[in-house]
């Protein structure tokens, strides 16, 4: 059995638990020896290193800000560690490590260790497999919801983090906390970017 | 505003008392202290006074620590509350606490509350429609429930006169089966709004399509200020923007200077007296102190909301009334009434790519009922009716597309596709065995018995579904919207919030509580005018028809009190 499939058996039977052997040594085996300029509230070293390199891959900075520039990464690890209860915790931990077991699967090592273009190869690959969530009406999705993985679910965060930001919501995205009249029908141009509210 | 009189300890005596300070009690109040009663009104939870006590009004979701979200103790503290999708950091201050207040599910069901001044008056969808003759005689045709002991023209000028006064926004259709209000300008429809009305009217004769009439200034009046299309109005409007009793009747009220109003006054029973054989006061529970205190009045109001209301009856026993004040017929807690909620349709809207919109509209579209209002209407499939709520909005999930990187990053900083959706809102039939009944096994924080609500919806509130998916569906697919989606929550009742029933009015004291003037059968000087009283659902949203109840029933009892019969 590889690794990646005894890792997903031990997670079913010791349900969302890491604390094995092999998820051990899994992590010590990180070359990555960078350290973080921040200090996480919930995240490990690694957990936050693969975070951030994630938002960093999805929302890089152009002539916008990229997720990272506006701590996109350390506000995902706030509202994991306020917000979370300890299931939701456990299943974010399990979450990571089974993605980096993933990598280290595929292409040999953890996410953060691996060359850019396996990276990439990687999140094209989970683009492609991973669930889409169904539209929502006033405030809950509806139709038969397919399982959201780790990768979109993450992608959905940092999304939220990123337009919910006050560099990007006031100075990115359109922002107008008061219009005062509704103009239902607008050229797109004369607005620009979508409303951040 | 004017500070609210709070000081209910040195004066124990009034001419009238209101148990509840939401929809339909602010309306009592302000009616009542109009005409020169000195009212005190008991409210469970605390001052919210208007504006001032709005701590999120002006919030940004940055300016939240976890921008909306809300920490475990607080799921835990609305752990029922949450399932509606409403809950969240801007508006959690006022959700009820389902800890302190539980409440058993024999059978599912959402019960939503507004444990404050105002009560839900502050989180309401503001959609104010008035009912028609062909809902206030549905249960005589049709023989489901009791008849309403008033037809359209009993209430029609108070429908006026509380609209005057509440301010109502929306377009006049002259419709038989949705009378058209005393109008303030309506609000638009967008673009995608307009092509999808014109399809659909001209797919589907009978079929209207219109802007949701809402309690929305659409222009100022009596110092409030019209909307400015935030759509922050469940954290309370500072323009005072949309009907809520915070900011319309209470201060209405308090201008008399007859308003006392008695914040952390849970209401636990009305007094009856055996012999004088009416009604003597309340007797309430302080929610901070837990003292046990009484108030006297000669007249009083009970609008808790539906469930409380009822719940306080039940628990007001006497000799004459062991099983609940006014519950001769044994009806008090039964007939629950829910609308449907979240079945219906949507789809993309393709070809408007260049167009957005400026302001955040709080309203969305409204499909007036069309089905079985008269002969050639008629379905073989169910009696009663249903309605849609709806719109069009750009929106798309940005994590669904299948890319990352600058491009996509950039890409999605513009407005996301056009999509539209309509949600159904079917009638549901007053049921017998749809109840709520005592239970002294779960006690609430005060140690007081809860409530236990049993009650579904049945074969004719599921085959109204089953024709609100297959109508949405349709609709949106001859007016050419792509991936279209029939969809249906299958919710329990309460998801609504619009529930109704559980202290009827009707002709016969037999098998109703109340009378037309929505008074107690045999106790005259009470008198019930939230949902409780309602003896059918109807499919449009019902605040509307309990101000108008509440105005009528105050004049009819202030009348009655100077002519001493009550």
């Amino acid at each position: 059995m590889d690794r990646r499939k005894a890792l997903k058996k031990a997670g079913l039977i010791a349900g969302a638990t890491i604390t094995m052997p092999s998820m051990f040594s899994l992590l010590q085996s990180c070359k990555n020896e960078s350290r973080l300029d921040w200090k996480p509230l919930f995240f490990t070293d690694i957990e936050a290193k693969t975070v951030a390199l994630l938002i960093d891959m999805i929302l890089p900075k152009t002539d916008t800000p990229g997720g990272l520039d506006v701590k996109a990464d350390i506000f995902i690890d706030k509202v994991i560690a306020k917000s979370y209860d300890e299931e939701e915790q456990k299943k974010m931990r399990s979450d990571i490590t089974e993605f980096n077991a993933g990598c280290k699967d595929k292409k040999g090592d953890i996410f953060i260790d691996l060359k850019e273009s396996d990276r990439i190869e990687i999140l094209k690959e989970a683009e492609a497999s991973s669930g889409k969530y169904n539209p929502g009406v006033w405030g809950t999705h509806v139709g038969e919801q397919e399982p959201i993985g780790f990768y979109r679910s993450l992608k959905s965060m940092a999304i939220w983090a990123y337009f919910t930001s006050e560099e990007v919501g006031k100075n990115v995205l359109s922002y107008d906390p008061i219009p005062g009249v509704f103009e239902p029908c607008k050229p797109l141009s004369e607005v620009g970017n979508r409303w951040s509210l | 505003m004017a500070n609210f009189n709070i000081d209910a300890k040195r004066n124990r005596t009034y001419d009238a008392i209101v148990i509840g300070s939401g929809i339909s009690g602010g309306w009592a109040a302000k009616e009542l202290c109009e005409k020169g009663l000195k009212t005190l009104v008991l409210e469970r939870g605390p001052i919210v006074e208007h504006v001032v006590d709005y701590p999120t009004m002006n919030l940004d979701p940055w300016d939240m620590e976890l921008r909306g979200g809300l920490t475990p103790e607080e799921k835990k503290k609305h752990y029922k509350n949450i399932r509606s999708g409403w809950v969240g950091k801007d508006t959690e201050h006022f959700w009820a606490d389902d800890e302190a207040n539980p409440y058993t599910e024999k059978k599912p069901f959402l019960w939503l509350r507004g444990h404050q001044m105002g009560g839900k008056s502050l989180l309401w969808g503001k959609q104010t429609y008035r009912w028609s003759d062909i809902d206030f005689e549905a249960n005589a045709k049709d023989g489901h429930g009791v008849d309403w002991p008033i037809r359209y023209k009993d209430i029609e000028p108070w429908y006026t006169y509380v609209e005057k006064f509440a301010g109502i926004s929306g377009e006049a259709l002259g419709l038989p089966q949705l009378p058209d209000s005393h109008f303030l300008p309506p609000m638009e429809l967008n673009c995608v709004e307009k092509y999808v009305k014109e399809r659909i009217e001209k797919n589907f004769a009978g079929r209207n399509m219109t802007i949701g009439r809402v309690a929305h200034l659409t222009k100022p009046m009596n110092g409030r200020g019209q909307c400015q299309y935030r759509n922050r109005c469940s954290r309370g409007c500072p323009f005072g923007a949309y009907f809520s009793s915070n900011a319309v009747t209470l201060p209405a009220a308090n201008a008399t200077g007859n308003l006392t109003i008695r914040p952390y006054s849970i209401a636990q029973e009305v007094i009856y007296d055996d012999k004088r054989g009416k009604a003597t006061g309340v007797r309430i529970i302080d929610a901070e102190t837990s003292e046990v205190l009484e108030y006297s009045a000669r007249v009083i109001f009970v609008n808790a909301s539906a469930l409380s209301t009822a719940h306080i009856l039940m628990k007001s026993t006497s000799n004459r009334f062991e099983n609940g004040l006014g519950n001769d017929s044994g009806e008090l807690g039964h007939n629950l009434m829910d609308h449907t909620y979240r079945v219906g349709a949507m789809g993309k809207v393709e070809g408007f790519e260049d167009k957005y919109y400026k302001g955040r509209r709080p309203n969305g579209i409204y499909i007036p009922r069309y089905v079985n209002i008269d002969e050639n209407s008629k379905s073989d499939k169910f009696v009663r009716g249903f309605g849609f709520q709806g719109a069009g909005y750009r929106g798309g999930n940005a994590a669904n597309i299948e890319s990352f990187g600058a491009e996509f990053k950039d890409s999605i900083l513009k407005p996301g596709p056009w999509e539209f959706f309509l949600t159904g809102f079917a009638e549901c039939l007053p049921y017998h065995e749809n109840k709520i009944t005592l239970n002294r096994d779960v006690l609430d924080k005060w140690g007081q018995p809860t409530l236990t609500i049993d009650a579904e919806f049945k074969e004719n509130e599921k085959a109204l579904n089953k024709q609100i998916q297959e109508d949405a569906v349709e609709m949106l697919t001859k007016a050419g919207l792509k991936d279209v989606m029939g969809f249906d929550k299958e919710h329990p009742p309460g998801y609504g919030v619009h529930e109704m029933g559980t202290a009827r009015m009707g002709r016969d004291p037999k098998t109703s509580v109340l009378n037309k003037f929505n008074q107690i059968h045999a106790v005259k000087n009470v008198f019930v005018t939230d949902g409780a009283c309602m003896t059918s659902s109807s499919c449009v949203n019902p605040s509307l028809t309990y101000m108008a109840l509440t105005a009528r029933a105050a004049d009819y009892a202030v009348s009655e009190l100077k002519k001493f019969n009550i």
